[in-house]
């Protein structure tokens, strides 16, 4: 802080790039990741915890806290979740931990860090409308089983989606995490 | 009756027709209408929502879109299109400043969500529309001899804020639902929790390991089989034992089926409508214990 | 009234001033101002010659209004209202303004433009004591006997320092037995010692008791005179004013006689109607008729008529040796008339079974912290033994879960404050009688902060008593092996851990009373956002509450340790004794008063007056007006600032008055610089121009100050009324906003800003000449920057464009 002034030092941190956290909190779910006090509820709540090291939902929220973004954007953590919300529904601050994990992977997406499967669930989207493929061998199966034929699928519409959001613009790479 | 959109999602038609199968054939019966309409698509569930939240929120808008244009009440079968959909038909209904964000995206399509209709789980149509007395009535095997272990997954009951379908530490309609068709609804360790199976495709082993914790602790308690309501939760259980078999060289041959299967067993549906040879553990020791 | 005869007498503060300001300039110009009848100069006149010179006009009746700059006037005004009163002027006929910090000082640098802003302030200063009026003092009856409503050791304690005091005491308990929760915890931490021990009363029976504490029954406590023990009671009305109250109690029937029962206990042991013992955590059984163990007061036995059988049955009639049950006994209404409240109703323990998670009620062997203390305690249902409740055999693996509907969110998100310490004094306990016990303490933070806590905590960690940070998931039970789990993180050895327990101790929030709402609401007391008695101010006045005569004592307003609720119950005393011993209530009349013809009993000054001053009456044209309490008015005048007819004036701040101030300050500028008038709130506002007056800060002579009590009394008119008047630019000064000394004043006091700029925006002036600042006294320098920026934006916008 030598030789600034304070109103120069404030003006600076204005303009200077916001932290992780507030990154996160802008994002659509992200918003309440800082009212964490690290309790560990999720942690004894998680059902992947509970099997495997490589995931601590506490520990996700304290590095990204703590500003850590490239060693959580980067890593495998993230994607470990299995969604189940048990941590969000039981923690005591209310923070959408499961949320939070999705805001961390859209953030991760986006600086292109994308596991494998996911450029397929998103080529699948893009291409048929949907994450799973129908297999050609199902389908011609419908019939013996009393089932209709299949509706065909909103491509037109949601490639209109897609589009205005930005979804097809991002880099689907094939190697990742 | 009143008739539903049916929305079957991408994996029950990809690899699931005995889930579609029994759902229309029970549901059906039951005198429920269900409409297939067109230009549905995937309901943008977990997997999409970790690409991007805001693009999920508006291809499940754009579903239901779908659905109110056609007067309908959206009904699906898969807990996971129910999250997705049921979540972001009440968070735009709540929210009204991400109603106008999602609407603006949708502009694009032509569309308008207007947050007029509703998303049901099917299981909320047969309590709702049908009830259990009913039910009971429509019953014509016995299953007093079948003990069935629950496991409905995460989605249908969280984010309950969001959902609020049942009450997501005691939840107790699956429970009367599986008990209104005769069977026996037992406690088993863990009941609550995750079977792991988004996990599959990314951490194949994390999920096989929290999958035979599951298939171990249903087993302890004495299940005949484990009744499930998510197609993930049916891949990671069922074809789980096959893996687990090699991976962990354990056997435990328990069957695992859905609800609607059930259901439609318990009706009297003929098992060979109900393409059963799609399940890997076979149902022998259930079919034997459905008089 | 009679004509004004002013004088005027300026200090130059020692000379010092006069290096600045042209006091000759200033002495000529206040001669020649209508209805000065006397100027003088000199260095101070607040005490000394200087406060002769004035008693001295007031006598010889050369002068009936004094005006005098002079140093400090918060602090000098003191001694020259007290010394002119002395002499025979109303107090209220004197007006002291500043001319050193306001005006001197922050413009040493430019003393010509200072001298000129000098004359305006005297000018208002004159203008505004021509119309005052004197205001008198009223005298209203205070009863020098109190209500204490609870009887825990907060309100023992209080009523048993106002009995000491002479005053008549009455203390209501709503159970059949003094101790509240004392009673039930067996022991306080940190010193362990019996929780029903309190201080021994210091009158006459001091000398039969010999020790200055004792356990309650035998303190000697019930004995003193003047105090009128009611158990089995609650409150159930209340009328009346501060200072003589109408109370309603409702004693219900206990249905044995105080004065026959000998404790014997011959009627419980044949009563045949059994129920399970809420106060002993409903680990054994109790009669229909009963008395708790340890009982503190009255050592009488009780039937609780929900479930006895009465007449059907009277076994207990025909055993007692002493004839003193009485079946028939019938509630009483009981009228007291009492001049203060003191509401010491504690707090409780949260129900944990809406945790469904954690399983209580679910799982006999989850208690909480103040059922386990019943276990504890040797009198308690198992005589001091630790045994799970499933099956009664003792508990080996116990686990403590903190933080248990306490800062969560979604139950209870405060801290309760207490609960640390209260399970680490289980744990300690448990490993002191059984040190083959394995205890455990889950927790989020251990929170130690009180005198010798700490201490207490290193205690703990060498007795062997365990501890996990982290907060249990799940508390799930194992059925074959009846044995609970407790799923928790341990977040320093980064491991999920499966605790294995025989009891699982849940330190449950501490919550408001049950009967707090209801309390509240009989009293028109208000509670916090979180349920608790709200406080006036912690800091500034603690026990208090917005009403006169009602205090607060204990954990009725938040959770507290012993110690503190001692220090809490002989504040609330204190409080409650210096406004009741001298058996009046003396209040001066600078009060709100309504003027009938104008007020259209719209009701917004009753919703609006934050102590609940102001009534609705029936006057004798048969409609409806405000009408102002003098008790209960503390001379904020928000009220004036909400009516939205004028119908009602703050004596001592008159519109007119206020008028008169605002002309004045407003008609000289003598500076090259748009006039700004900052109208600064009595506490902090004004406050905070003097420090930055003290201070020296610097800021321009164009900038006028008006004092005004609360700047909630400000009216949207009046900031119109100051752009008429001259004003370029108009400062709202006042406290923060939540920080408001009259709690809500400048609240109010922004929304009309807000409102008056829209207004402004309408009249074609530019809405940001009038603005709002909230400062404190230590803020001088916000005042100063304020006032230089008010100033620099008025210079840009170029002068005033009004239509």
């Amino acid at each position: 802080m030598e030789g600034e002034s304070r109103m120069e030092h404030e003006k600076e941190r204005e303009t200077s790039e916001a932290t992780f956290t507030d990154e996160i909190r802008r994002r659509l779910g992200g918003e309440t990741i800082a009212l964490c006090y690290q309790c560990g509820t999720c942690a004894s709540s998680c059902p992947v915890a509970k099997v495997t090291e490589r995931y601590n939902p506490r520990d996700v929220i304290r590095l990204s806290l703590l500003e850590q973004k490239k060693e959580v954007l980067s890593g495998s953590a993230i994607w470990l979740c299995s969604s189940c919300y048990n941590c969000q529904e039981r923690c005591p601050q209310k923070v959408e931990i499961a949320d939070v994990i999705y805001a961390l992977r859209n953030i991760a997406i986006e600086e292109g860090y994308i596991p494998n499967i996911y450029s397929e669930f998103a080529n699948g989207l893009m291409n048929e409308g949907r994450i799973v493929p129908i297999s050609k061998f199902v389908e011609k199966k419908r019939p013996e089983y009393g089932l209709p034929q299949l509706r065909t699928a909103g491509l037109a519409a949601l490639k209109k989606i897609l589009a205005t959001t930005g979804f097809d613009k991002i880099q689907w790479k094939k190697e990742g995490p | 009756m009143t008739s539903y959109a049916l929305f079957l999602g991408c994996t029950i038609p990809a690899r699931q027709p005995h889930y579609e199968a029994s759902a229309r054939k029970a549901l059906t019966r039951l005198g429920i209408g269900l409409v297939d309409l067109d230009n549905m698509t995937c309901c943008a569930p977990p997997p999409l929502q970790s690409i991007d939240t805001e693009t999920s929120l508006a291809i499940a808008a754009h579903n239901i879109c779908v659905a109110e244009q056609a007067d309908l009440d959206i009904v699906t079968l898969c807990t996971g299109c129910f999250e997705s959909l049921a979540m972001a038909n009440n968070l735009l209904k709540e929210n009204p400043k991400l109603k106008a964000r999602v609407n603006e995206i949708l502009s694009n399509a032509g569309e308008e969500f207007k947050g007029t209709k509703e998303v049901k789980h099917y299981l909320k149509v047969l309590i709702e529309d049908i009830g259990l007395e009913r039910l009971k009535k429509n019953v014509t095997k016995d299953l007093s001899s079948l003990k069935v272990a629950s496991f409905s997954g995460c989605h249908l009951l969280r984010p309950s804020a969001l959902l609020k379908f049942d009450d997501p530490e005691r939840p107790h309609v699956f429970d009367d639902l599986i008990e209104a068709l005769g069977a026996k609804s037992i406690w088993y360790r863990n009941k609550l929790k995750c079977c792991g199976g988004l996990l599959r495709g990314y951490a194949d082993d994390v999920a096989l390991a929290i999958a035979r914790d599951k298939i171990i602790n249903t087993t302890k308690a004495g299940a005949d089989c484990i009744v499930t309501l998510c197609p993930f939760c049916f891949l990671t259980l069922d074809l789980g034992q096959m893996l687990i078999k090699s991976t962990y060289k354990e056997e435990y041959n328990i069957p695992v089926v859905h609800y609607s299967e059930l259901l439609s067993l318990a009706l009297g549906i003929d098992p060979k409508e109900l393409a059963i040879d799609f399940h890997k553990v076979r149902l022998d020791r259930i079919l034997g214990k459905i008089t | 009234m009679k004509e004004a005869k002013i004088g005027v007498f300026l200090s130059d503060c020692g000379g010092e001033l006069a290096k600045i300001l042209n006091f000759d300039a200033i002495t000529s110009f206040v001669k020649q101002l209508s209805s000065v009848t006397l100027v003088a100069k000199g260095n101070e006149f607040w005490r000394g010659e200087g406060l002769k010179t004035i008693t001295d006009a007031v006598k010889t009746k050369k002068i009936n209004r004094v005006v005098v700059a002079e140093t400090l006037p918060k602090l000098s005004e003191v001694s020259i209202v007290k010394a002119a009163e002395k002499a025979g002027l109303n107090p209220y006929l004197v007006e002291v303004i500043d001319l050193k910090d306001h005006c001197g000082w922050p413009h040493r640098d430019t003393p010509s433009e200072a001298t000129e802003k000098a004359k305006a302030m005297l000018l208002a200063a004159i203008e505004r004591a021509k119309l005052l009026e004197p205001i008198d003092k009223v005298e209203f009856p205070a009863v020098k006997s109190v209500l204490v409503i609870g009887g825990g050791i907060a309100g023992m304690q209080a009523a048993e320092d106002l009995a000491d005091l002479g005053f008549k005491v009455h203390l209501v308990e709503k159970t059949p037995f003094l101790g509240g929760l004392a009673a039930r915890a067996g022991r306080f931490f940190p010193t362990d010692d019996c929780a029903i021990c309190i201080q021994s009363p210091a009158s006459d029976v001091k000398t039969v008791t010999h020790t200055s504490r004792k356990c309650v029954y035998r303190s000697g406590f019930s004995e003193i005179p003047n105090l009128n023990i009611m158990t089995n009671s609650k409150v159930v009305n209340v009328e009346g004013v501060p200072g003589n109250y109408k109370i309603t109690v409702e004693k219900k029937p206990r249905y044995v006689n105080e004065t026959k029962c000998v404790g014997c206990d011959l009627c419980a042991t044949v009563c045949p109607v059994e129920v399970p013992d809420e106060y002993n955590a409903k680990l054994k059984k109790r009669k229909a008729i009963y008395m708790n163990l340890p009982a503190v007061y009255p050592p009488v036995y009780v039937i609780d008529e929900s479930i006895c059988k009465f007449h059907e049955c009277a076994k207990c009639v025909k055993i007692c040796p002493t004839k003193a049950v009485e079946l028939d006994q019938k509630s009483e209404k009981i009228t007291l008339n009492v001049g203060g409240i003191i509401i010491a109703t504690g707090f409780q323990e949260y129900d944990p079974s809406v945790i469904k998670e954690y399983h209580y009620g679910e799982y006999p062997d989850i208690i909480t912290n103040l059922e386990l203390a019943r276990m504890i305690d040797s009198f308690g249902p198992t005589g001091g033994k630790i045994v799970r409740p499933s099956t009664k055999e003792p508990a080996k693996r116990i686990v403590i879960v903190q933080c248990v509907g306490s800062r969560d969110r979604r139950w209870n998100p405060w801290c309760s404050s207490i609960c640390c310490m209260i399970s680490l004094k289980h744990a300690t306990l448990i490993k002191s009688a059984h040190p083959d016990a394995d205890v455990t303490i889950c927790y989020i933070d251990i929170r130690t902060t009180g005198r010798e806590h700490e201490y207490y905590y290193e205690r703990a960690r060498d007795m062997g008593v365990k501890f996990v940070k982290g907060r249990p998931a799940e508390i799930s039970h194992d059925p074959e092996a009846n044995l609970l789990i407790v799923d928790v993180e341990d977040e320093i050895l980064h491991r999920l851990l499966e605790l294995e327990a025989d009891l699982v101790v849940l330190a449950t929030s501490m919550v408001p009373s049950e009967d707090a709402k209801e309390l509240a609401k009989i009293l028109s007391v208000e509670l916090d956002q979180d349920g608790f008695f709200k406080e006036y101010n912690a800091k500034l006045r603690p026990t208090e509450t917005k009403l006169k005569g009602v205090f607060l004592c204990g954990g009725a307003t938040f959770p507290k340790d012993a110690p503190t609720t001692s220090l809490h119950a002989h504040s609330a005393a204190v409080k409650a004794a210096k406004f009741l011993s001298a058996e009046k209530i003396v209040k001066d009349q600078r009060t709100a008063v309504v003027n009938e013809d104008y007020c259209g009993d719209c009701e917004f000054c009753p919703v609006t007056c934050p102590y609940g001053a102001i009534s609705l009456v029936s006057n004798d044209k048969e409609h409806f007006v405000a009408q102002v309490s003098d008790l209960l008015c503390e001379g904020c005048g928000i009220c004036v600032g909400t009516c939205p007819l004028n119908a009602i004036e703050l004596r001592h701040s008159r519109s007119n008055q206020m008028s008169a101030q605002m002309k004045g300050l407003l008609s000289v500028n003598g500076t090259a610089k748009p006039l700004i008038l900052a109208l600064c709130c009595s506490e902090c506002g004004h406050a905070a121009v003097d420090s930055s007056g003290m201070a020296m800060m610097q800021y321009p002579a164009n900038v006028r100050v008006m004092k005004v009590p609360c700047t909630g009394i400000l009216r949207v008119e009046q900031f119109l009324e100051a752009f008429k008047a001259g004003a370029q630019g108009v400062m709202v000064v006042g406290c923060k906003n939540d920080g408001c000394h009259y709690e809500v004043g400048s609240q109010k006091a922004q929304k009309k800003v807000d409102l008056a700029k829209v207004l402004l925006k309408e009249y074609g002036i530019e809405p940001e000449r009038l603005e709002m600042f909230h400062m404190v006294f230590i803020e001088g320098d916000k005042f100063a920057e304020a006032a230089q920026m008010m100033t620099e934006k008025l210079e840009k916008l170029g002068p005033l464009q009004l239509m």
